[in-house]
């Protein structure tokens, strides 16, 4: 089965084609069995992440005919293109930076820590949202997270993206539903989620989840219409 | 182009950001050190985040829950192996531990009436109470509160795509070592950074991905923690004990390694196949896992395994039957609820629903050995328990890199507990190590090892270290993976010779950004580092002791003197390694035990010889008292606790 996967090396890239063997004639292989079986034959040095291989870790995301897909459970057919997800910075062959996602939130989960009574339930949509595993699959098409890149800009992720994205909200949503934040946190929350650009939101048709969480009536939404107030 | 080195200061370094590595950073950071976390994975994408999710909370059910109950539990579970500071440690602090998490966002339900988080409905895996408490989205849940810790700011730098290579030491005192700081390649950034710091926990997770794809845990797991420390010169402990799965998922191929089952959820009629059909291991469900993984791997080395190096676990009988047959799958699907997703997904229907045998094999899950540390996870050397005078000053450990809590087992539920326990006790002594170091910090006792790595990138070579690592994981599992022989354990000395001999011979280009080379470099030698301590390890142990299996010998008997293997690294590389002596349990419980363990074998052996018909209706009534209708559920099992492997229970 031949597919062919994005090579980026020290600044130059170039498409390989790759003959995956079946392990077995029925065998519908996932996208990660053919990274591991190219790394163990052909190219000893493909770099790509991967972790838990069973959906929960949520690091092995990469772009397949240009939709992020969870390497370890998405299937891959005969003639498909593997490739970084283009959302973020290739660093080395199908890795991205990812760090500069997970930066825009330091110094905005203030309200995370507080010594008030913790024996409080939170309510259903918090869990529901706790199932978000950081895969950036969100990322794709999200007007909020291309304005970093507007005009070819090229941002330092060490600093922090300045534009938001679907995962930082999810994480101030969590804030704002979290009983034990104060009130004064939640505006924060809301505070941050402004900054970040969640006007972008009011003209998006909406996002989507890579583990199939309801980013726009769970997340979005609710933050406009709090934004609306 | 050679690749930069950057400088920076920090009062404390820790290695890894799962759960262990985020709360030592908090702890750390409370006390008003500098912190920086080093991970090489994303910022919290570690086993704790992949875990089912449940952890031991001290008296959440009852008050009569004692530290002392708890902590002898513990070292009973673990074959006497663990250390009774360690275990009392966790047994004081497991009240409140779950509460750091809890100030990171983690939200369990709460039992108003007792006003604290609410209890599994049943005692977990081995313990003597209730004390466990879950979370929907399990680890995931958790994963979400490390990310928080780590990432909020509040004293805590973090390094994510940076892999900390090795720490720094020089001497004081004499000649005793003292950590100085470390080194690190930031992928991501495309340099190295030398830290100054007095302090270093190591808090990198286990070695599981020395048997990949035989594991059903991160990749991450190359043993980094065991290798840095034992090339600083710290002593490493019960390193033989590596925890295997028996019943994990043999193929297809995306699924490998992936947990499927336990001897409990094979349930009263399961029993295990070669691949001509003949029974290997009757009564499953009465069996320890070291039984079931001895059984499989048997088959195997005699050529009568499956088709993927393993063997069939058959419950069909359970299925069949009329009467009890309904409880049955409803049973599988409740009691490992996890393990039956996995198996649903990657078997085919009928297999699925127990209608033919499932091909299972180990997978190496948890490891208990690890860094010799005291009760704030402080290296230690000497005898007994150790004294932090006389280890490396300075390093500290926690989480799966320690090692003398769990000894030969584990009680289920304890490691999420554990990693919060050690985590910030590590944090808080690294912090008090931090403030009070009086010495200089010198620049040239980083020169070495910068050297050294800056002479890896552009080494020419004329094979990849991918490739090598490949040849290392197939030789680890033959020899020392879940079924060893004196044989096996002396054969893989030689074989990580000379596979250490062609480190010099790997590829690696030149450039700095995200050298994936390079990288696979650093990890090959981190696994053999690792290999040659669980290879000393086990051939000093020779009888088979909870994860240490001998097929050539048999097991060492509960009335012997317990002793734990402590293995040291030379400055030539090679491993020496003795017997530490452990305290015995009264010679009241083991009797009692052994008595428990015969009784449940007679019994388990009069019950197969029943005709069918009285077999069913007996099975009916005791599925009735577990699960109450045929939609009812089973008491939930943790993977790898003790109540999902019966026989293992040694606990009062």
């Amino acid at each position: 089965m031949k597919v062919e996967i994005e090579l980026n090396r020290d600044g130059e890239s170039n498409v390989i084609e790759y003959d995956y063997a079946r392990r077995a004639a029925d065998e519908k292989p996932m996208i990660l069995d053919v990274l591991l079986q190219a790394q163990a034959t052909d190219i000893p040095d493909l770099a790509f992440r991967y972790g838990c291989r069973a959906r929960n870790c949520g690091v092995c995301t990469v772009d397949v005919n240009g939709r992020p897909r969870l390497a370890c459970r998405a299937r891959i057919k005969e003639g498909d293109r593997v490739s970084p997800v283009k959302t973020l910075p290739p660093l080395a062959d199908l890795v991205v930076r990812r760090d500069g996602v997970a930066r825009q939130m330091r110094g905005r989960l203030t309200s995370v820590a507080q010594g008030n009574n913790l024996n409080q339930d939170a309510p259903d949509d918090y869990h529901a949202l706790t199932a978000c595993v950081e895969c950036y699959a969100c990322l794709q098409n999200c007007p909020m997270h291309a304005r970093n890149f507007t005009d070819g800009a090229n941002p330092n992720p060490s600093e922090g993206y300045q534009w938001g994205n679907p995962f930082s909200l999810l994480k101030l949503q969590m804030l704002r539903l979290d009983p034990l934040s104060s009130d004064a946190g939640r505006d924060q929350a809301l505070a941050h989620a402004e900054d970040l650009g969640l006007d972008a939101c009011r003209d998006c048709k909406g996002c989507k989840c890579g583990v199939g969480i309801d980013l726009m009536g769970k997340v979005v939404r609710p933050l406009l219409e709090a934004a609306g107030e | 182009m050679t690749i930069e080195t950057e400088w920076r200061n920090y009062d404390v370094v820790v290695v890894g950001s799962g759960g262990a590595g985020s709360m030592a950073a908090r702890a750390a950071a409370e006390e008003g050190s500098r912190v920086l976390v080093v991970s090489k994975d994303p910022i919290g994408c570690s086993d704790t985040k992949i875990s089912e999710g449940n952890a031991t909370v001290r008296q959440v059910a009852a008050d009569d829950d004692s530290e002392e109950a708890l902590s002898e539990n513990l070292c009973m579970a673990g074959g006497n192996l663990p250390v009774k500071d360690i275990t009392d440690a966790f047994a004081k602090d497991s009240k409140t531990a779950f509460d750091r998490f809890r100030a990171q966002g983690l939200r369990p339900a709460i039992d108003h009436k007792r006003n604290n988080p609410k209890a599994t409905p049943m005692a977990f895996g081995g313990h003597n109470r209730r004390r466990s408490v879950g979370l929907p989205n399990h680890g995931i849940a958790f994963g979400h509160a490390n990310w928080n810790a780590v990432v909020q700011g509040n004293g805590v730098d973090y390094l994510e795509d940076a892999w900390f290579l090795d720490v720094v030491t020089d001497t004081f005192d004499g000649d005793r070592a003292r950590i100085v700081g470390g080194l690190i390649y930031d992928a991501s950034g495309g340099k190295l950074i030398a830290v100054r710091a007095p302090a270093v926990i190591i808090a990198a997770g286990g070695l599981s991905t020395l048997f990949f794809p035989k594991t059903d845990t991160m990749r991450g797991n190359t043993g980094d923690s065991y290798a840095i420390a034992a090339r600083a010169g710290a002593e490493l402990v019960d390193m033989e004990q590596c925890q295997f799965l028996p019943f994990c998922i043999a193929s297809p191929p995306s699924y490998e390694g992936l947990l499927v089952g336990e001897p409990a959820s094979a349930s009263f009629l399961g029993v295990l196949r070669d691949k001509n059909g003949k029974v290997i291991l009757d009564s499953v469900y009465q069996r320890t896992r070291a039984e079931c993984s001895a059984a499989i791997m048997r088959a195997v080395a005699d050529g009568r395994g499956s088709p993927n190096g393993g063997a069939y676990l058959d419950m069909t009988g359970n299925k069949v039957l009329p009467r009890s047959g309904p409880y049955f799958m409803r049973y599988l699907e409740t009691c490992l609820p996890g393990a039956y997703v996995n198996a649903r997904q990657a078997f085919s229907k009928p297999v699925a629903k127990c209608e033919e045998p499932w091909e299972v094999r180990p997978s190496a899950h948890y490891h208990m050995g690890g860094l010799r540390v005291d009760a704030v996870g402080a290296s230690v050397k000497g005898e007994g328990a150790g004294a932090r005078n006389l280890g490396i000053d300075g390093l500290f450990a926690a989480g799966q890199a320690m090692g003398g809590l769990f000894g030969a087992n584990r009680l289920g539920s304890t490691s999420l507990t554990e990693v919060s326990v050690f985590g910030s006790r590590a944090g808080h002594a690294a912090s008090q190590h931090a403030h009070a170091f009086k010495g200089t910090i010198e620049d040239n006792a980083f020169a070495p090892v910068i050297a050294a790595t800056v002479g890896r990138f552009g080494q020419a070579g004329t094979v990849a270290a991918a490739t090598l690592k490949q040849k290392l994981q197939k030789e680890a599992w033959d020899t020392i993976g879940p079924a060893r022989t004196g044989d096996g354990i002396a054969a893989i000395g030689p074989i990580i010779d000379a596979l250490t001999a062609r480190l010099d011979d790997v590829a690696i280009p030149a450039y700095a950004t995200w050298n994936q080379s390079f990288i696979e470099f650093e990890e090959l030698r981190n696994l053999l580092e690792t290999a040659r301590a669980v290879a000393a390890a086990a051939g000093e142990r020779d009888a088979s002791l909870g994860g240490h299996v001998r097929l050539d010998r048999g097991d060492i008997s509960i009335f012997a003197e317990p002793y734990s293997t402590v293995v040291h690294r030379g400055v030539d590389g090679s491993y020496a390694v003795r017997r530490v002596a452990r305290p015995k349990t009264p010679l009241k419980q083991l009797l009692a035990y052994k008595a428990e363990e015969s009784w449940r074998q007679f019994q388990s052996k009069w019950f197969r010889f029943l005709p069918d018909a009285v077999k069913d209706r007996k099975l009916e009534t005791r599925y009735q008292a577990i699960m109450g209708t045929p939609s009812g559920a089973a008491r939930e099992v943790e993977p790898g606790s003790d109540d999902a492997a019966v026989a293992e229970k040694r606990a009062a």
